[in-house]
């Protein structure tokens, strides 16, 4: 059994994993406050959210009493946040303003309530790794500061806290735009995560691609490794290709719009491939992310 | 009287009698989930309390697997959305080895939904749903705007006819039409499923619509046209509902866009003697809960010990 209660054989990466601890809930905003260019970090108040939520799980965000935005949104767990015992008293996401719900979602306060229900998806598996690389596009860093807090033992996630068989070290390549989108750097380098940079405009750290860095990390790994990625789908394909190429199992954490987020309307589909039953990959099958996913492993994706 | 409205017990008064009788088929409470909104109910269980439900419908099933259609599959529209999911099911033999056994245990009526090409598929399909432990009722999903062929037996009332007849002497259980609102005369279709024997009417599907990106000069839904559903359709599935109940004596199941408990009194007045809720489960999953949690009140207010007792009540 894992921590929120499932048969780990039930709960892997393609498993028929519902959203069997999941909670509609009204909760309240603690703060809403900027983290870079258009990001910002939303701080909910949810003891019962945050003591059952997993590295790489998601929550539904839904304005209430708007009819426009109708549907909710989904948004990877950030991190927890506790007291001075540590015990867990609600969660951040960190978010990218794009739309109608994040540029509503920008202008809420302190005190005002959101529509929560979660924790949702599989999650990352708890994997015995040396090394831990993190390759993320924009905004997909959010789901590797409680992931990389947990393989460095920095805290349990669950209920009870789940074992993770602790990593030597984690290291996050983090691909942005430009200088002022990078977003929550401080909070990954004092979970103890070593963090490289790229941007596109030459603004900040490597002037070029987030898969330089994976390459010149995987050149300097140390040891045993996994990757995990998040981020735009062309990032990810590329990230899966080098992966493949250099043998290091990789899984993706899938970013597909939903509108339910627990497995009823059958509109997060990606096309997922059925290895065991055809190892040369050409057969595949809609998948529902957000209860098949939203992590895979990349293999297994056909992007 | 109107402290009744203050008490929203989630016990109902003793004196209040929830029940329907849609035709052959009994429910303990109007309050049902739509077909294709609610997944195979597994993936609600620790949301909701699906024994308090008065009746389930599973997402249609066809006789052979289908993959759907290609993403992106729903939109977001001002108060809706739009869907082509395009009926991704694993076939009929699949449901019930995988899903009928579940469902059979959650002692609420399942109501099987079945789409098929033509009508012997949709007459093999009942037969096979014909004895199987847990099967509450069938529901003919003549109406799905997202899949070549099927809804020409929502848009003909002469097929139509033909076809709910030919599921009525197929088996035994309760037959239940869904139509679809795109057509010239609900009437003329209501009266067609009617005259056929059907046990009740379920109104409504989806309207069909479409979302364009102007910029990229493409649409926006893989499928290109899509269903909508949600607040948006409420008006017209209302109007639906009571233009049928003024041809028909057969019951009628309101759908389209009821989220709140006024929607829910609102399709019941018009002449709904149950309803489905959809979309709005995937907005607010707990919903149901809420609603029936609140009807007994609702129906006390209006003086009515029965639900039956409102149904179509309205003062034109
Ligand atoms: C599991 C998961 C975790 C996520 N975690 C985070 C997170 O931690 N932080 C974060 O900022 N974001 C996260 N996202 C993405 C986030 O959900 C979206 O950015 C958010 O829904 C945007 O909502 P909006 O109303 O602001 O934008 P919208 O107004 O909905 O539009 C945003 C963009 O999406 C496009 N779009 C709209 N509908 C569709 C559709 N059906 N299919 C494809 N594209 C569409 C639009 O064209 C537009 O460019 C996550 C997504 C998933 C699936
Ligand atoms: C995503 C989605 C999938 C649907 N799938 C089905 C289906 O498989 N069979 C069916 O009879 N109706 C299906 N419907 C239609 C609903 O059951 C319902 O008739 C319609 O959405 C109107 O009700 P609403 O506005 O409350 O959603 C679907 C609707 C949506 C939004
Ligand atoms: S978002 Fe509804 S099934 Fe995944």
């Amino acid at each position: 059994m894992n921590a929120t209660g499932l048969d780990c054989s039930q709960h892997a990466l393609s498993a028929a994993y519902y959203a069997d601890a999941a909670r509609q809930r009204s909760v309240k905003i603690v703060e809403n406050t900027p983290l870079s260019r258009d990001t910002f970090r939303l701080r909910l108040a949810s003891p019962e959210l945050a003591s059952h939520i997993l590295p790489g799980q998601f929550l539904m965000i839904r304005l209430p009493s708007h009819e426009s935005p109708l549907l909710a949104r989904p948004f990877a767990l950030y991190d927890t946040w506790c007291d001075d015992s540590g015990t867990p008293l609600g969660l951040d996401i960190g978010y990218l303003v794009v739309g109608k719900a994040t540029r509503l979602l920008k202008a809420m306060r302190t005190g005002d309530s959101v529509e929560v229900w979660g924790p949702l998806g599989n999650g990352f598996l708890p994997q015995a790794t040396e090394h831990l690389i993190m390759v993320a596009g924009g905004i997909g860093q959010t789901p590797f500061l409680a992931l990389g807090r947990e393989y460095l033992g920095g805290r349990p996630y669950g209920n009870p806290g789940r074992e993770v068989p602790p990593a030597n070290k984690v290291t996050l390549c983090y691909g942005v735009r430009s200088k002022q989108f990078a977003a929550g750097i401080e909070d990954f380098e004092n979970a103890g995560i070593s963090v490289k940079i790229s941007t596109d405009d030459g603004s900040l750290g490597h002037h070029g691609l987030v898969t330089d860095l994976l390459k010149q990390t995987l050149d300097q790994r140390l040891g045993q490794c996994r990757i995990v990625c998040c981020g735009p789908e062309p990032m990810m394909h590329a990230v899966a290709r080098i992966a493949h190429e250099r043998e290091v199992p990789c899984q993706v954490s899938l970013e597909t719009p939903m509108a339910c987020g627990i497995g009823i309307c059958f509109s997060c589909v990606t096309k997922v491939r059925q290895l065991e039953e055809d190892p040369t990959g050409e057969v595949w099958d809609y998948k529902r992310t957000c209860v098949d996913g939203p992590v895979f492993d990349a293999a297994k994706i056909v992007f | 009287m109107n402290t009744a409205i203050e008490n929203t017990n989630s016990i109902a008064p003793p004196e209040v009698d929830l029940s329907v009788q849609l035709g052959r088929l009994h429910l303990t409470n109007p309050v049902m989930v739509a077909s294709g909104t609610f997944g195979y109910a597994r993936e609600m269980a620790h949301l909701v309390d699906l024994s308090r439900l008065g009746g389930i419908l599973p997402k249609t099933v066809t006789k052979q697997e289908r993959q759907g259609n290609a993403p992106w599959r729903t939109i977001e529209t001002a108060a809706g959305m739009l869907n082509s999911i395009g009926l991704d099911n694993d076939g009929i033999d699949a449901f019930l080895e995988n899903h009928q056994p579940y469902l059979t245990t959650l002692g609420t009526a399942i109501v099987v939904s079945i789409a098929g090409r033509t009508q012997d598929e949709f007459v093999e399909m009942c037969q096979q749903l014909d004895g199987v432990p847990g099967v509450a009722a069938i529901e003919l999903n003549i109406s799905c705007p997202n899949v070549s062929g099927g809804v020409d037996f929502g848009t003909d009332p002469n097929m139509c006819e033909q076809l709910v007849a030919a599921c009525r002497g197929a088996c035994e259980l309760p037959i239940l039409a869904k139509l679809t609102p795109n057509v010239t005369s609900i009437q003329d279709m209501a009266r067609a499923a009617s005259a056929a024997g059907a046990d009740a009417l379920s109104l409504i599907n989806t309207c069909q619509g479409m979302a364009v990106d102007w910029r990229g000069r493409k649409p926006m839904l893989g499928n290109v046209i899509g269903g909508l559903s949600g607040p948006a359709i409420k008006p017209i599935a209302l109007r639906c509902v009571y233009q049928a109940a003024q041809v028909v004596d057969t019951p009628i199941i309101g759908i389209g866009g009821i989220a709140t408990l006024d929607d829910m009194m609102e399709f019941l007045v018009t002449g709904a003697s149950a309803v489905q809720l959809g979309t709005v489960n995937f907005y607010n999953p707990t919903v149901s809960m809420t609603l029936l949690d609140a009807l007994p009140a609702a129906l006390a207010e209006l003086g009515a010990k029965s639900v039956a007792e409102i149904v179509g009540t309205l003062r034109v």
